[in-house]
């Protein structure tokens, strides 16, 4: 390489951004694709199950009014986000989430262990209106969820996409949809899906097991 | 990172910080044919724009090979070359172990003291007061509320009244947040509407409210049936957290709609178990708390 080659960078914008866009993609390609391949090999620690029928429809709520906007599902290994959340989150208890959410901003807390840290009374009255349970809220009310019911046939559709991608749904579970999403709201399947998130699925530190994998959850 | 994915990353950061390392090495070395016009030769616009040539100044040459040694060090240091772990052997769990141990030091001490002595006396240390109101604010305000006036919608209790569903003392307390709690008021839907009715004209009778008389004596007999948790004077039972129905303080409002829904559909209240979110440390002082907003002067004290 000499200095003349250079005159041909500097006068062909063309050249001069594909050679940019190779440096620029380095960082990526290192930090990104590695992560990305070996998360299709990782594999769920023992606790981390499937979401149930009712749990997945609540899931897909979640997803669809925008959780995710405003709350993260991700506790960082920070003492400030542990002391106050829980368990830093690992990587293995997303396994089931497609698409995972981790979230990037927290206008509300996070929600990665919220299972079980509030009634399931509690969280229909939050979700009516949040302002009659917590005064300066500024989370909008859901009530709509109160009135929509779940359509079977349309989870076990879901059912059998996940397990097509490789989640473990026998043919019972998808069969034993109907029932366990029978007569229930929106509303019952969000609240569902919230009294589970970090319920029994925290690592386990090598020392103690840890209480949470004991806890009941949001029973009733 | 299985080894393969780290020398992928080894080197994409072998090529990276070679052709810059290259660049800045050559750079200032460079032979740069030059005109007797004193610029490069390399013109835009015809000819009127050419480039001039000039050294590099020394600031930028001396703070690029500070970069370059900071990034060097830092490879050197922390983990980030593929697999290497750096030589400091640094990783975000183990800074959040001494994050945490280093907390937990600071206030050991404290807690050790409060272990020492019980909830009610505790409740008047103001540097318990000042961790339990912490603890309130996150995980019991959103129930009780920040003033622990609780919430009739849920039939969060009241906590600055001296009524109690299971009991007030420290020992309770402690129980009530360790364990959770759970409301058993079953649906009496079964017995009829009238009857319902009846039970509820009764049930206001019990504090003195405002109620029918002849509908309340319809309901007297039926009350063997509340009895049982109530008790037959409707004073309620603190090992079964019946409510005392006898004041006038209602857990879920206490007006004819608000007592026949209890009645008609029973109540579930639930409080959460704590345990797996609190230490017992943590507790202790949240207890300490709680009992503190019903009894804000120190009895105990002279």
């Amino acid at each position: 390489m000499a200095y003349k080659h250079f005159e041909a960078i500097e006068k062909h914008a063309g050249l001069l951004g594909i050679l940019i866009a190779i440096m620029v993609s380095i960082g990526g390609l290192a930090e990104i694709t590695p992560l990305f391949m070996e998360a299709h090999s990782l594999k769920p620690p023992p606790g981390v199950l499937p979401y149930d029928p009712l749990r997945l429809a609540g899931r897909d709520v979640y997803v669809r009014e925008g959780c995710y906007l405003c709350h993260s599902q991700m506790i960082r290994a920070l003492r400030f986000e542990t002391e106050r959340y829980g368990h830093y989150s690992t990587a293995a208890e997303s396994v089931y989430d497609r698409p995972f959410q981790w979230g990037s901003k927290r206008t509300g807390p996070d929600l990665a262990r919220v299972g079980g840290k509030y009634s399931d009374q509690w969280h229909r009255l939050h979700l009516m209106d949040p302002r009659q349970l917590v005064p300066p809220s500024n989370m909008p009310g859901y009530p709509w969820l109160a009135e929509n019911k779940l359509d079977a046939a349309d989870i076990q559709a879901r059912m059998r996409t996940l397990r097509r991608l490789g989640d473990p749904y026998s043919d019972a579970d998808i069969a034993g949809a109907p029932a366990a999403v029978q007569g229930k709201t929106e509303m019952d399947a969000l609240i569902a899906y919230l009294q589970g998130l970090g319920i029994r699925n925290e690592p386990v530190p090598k020392s103690t097991a840890t209480p949470m994998a004991t806890s009941q959850g949001g029973a009733p | 990172m299985s080894s393969g994915w780290s020398l992928w990353v080894m080197s994409l950061i072998v090529f990276n910080l070679g052709i810059t390392l290259f660049l800045f090495l050559w750079g200032p070395r460079a032979k740069i044919p030059t005109l007797p016009d004193g610029t490069s030769g390399h013109v835009w616009a015809h000819g009127t724009l050419r480039e001039g040539i000039r050294r590099l100044p020394r600031w930028w040459l001396l703070f690029s090979a500070s970069m370059f040694v900071a990034g060097f060090v830092y490879l050197a240091l922390y983990p980030g070359f593929g697999n290497a772990r750096g030589m400091l052997g640094w990783t975000s769990r183990g800074q959040l172990a001494r994050d945490v141990a280093a907390n937990n030091a600071k206030l050991d001490d404290a807690m050790k003291g409060f272990a020492n002595y019980t909830v009610e006396q505790v409740a008047y240390d103001p540097a318990a007061e000042q961790m339990g109101r912490v603890l309130f604010d996150d995980n019991c305000a959103a129930c009780h509320g920040r003033a622990g006036k609780g919430n009739p919608l849920l039939g969060a209790p009241d906590l600055t009244d001296g009524d109690w569903l299971y009991g007030g003392d420290g020992n309770a307390i402690t129980t009530s947040i360790h364990d959770g709690r759970n409301g058993v008021m079953p649906p009496w839907a079964s017995l009829g509407e009238d009857n319902v009715n009846h039970l509820v004209q009764y049930v206001l009778s019990l504090s003195g409210a405002p109620h029918d008389a002849a509908m309340a004596a319809a309901g007297k007999p039926l009350f063997a049936t509340c009895a049982a948790c109530h008790g037959a004077d409707g004073k309620g039972n603190q090992a079964l957290g019946a409510p005392n129905l006898t004041d006038h303080i209602w857990l879920y409002g206490g007006s004819v709609a608000d007592i026949h829904q209890t009645i008609h559909d029973g109540r579930q209240g639930h409080m959460p178990t704590w345990s797996p979110r609190l230490s017992d440390d943590q507790i202790h002082v949240l207890a300490a708390y709680v009992y503190r907003l019903s009894h804000p002067a120190d009895a105990s004290q002279p």
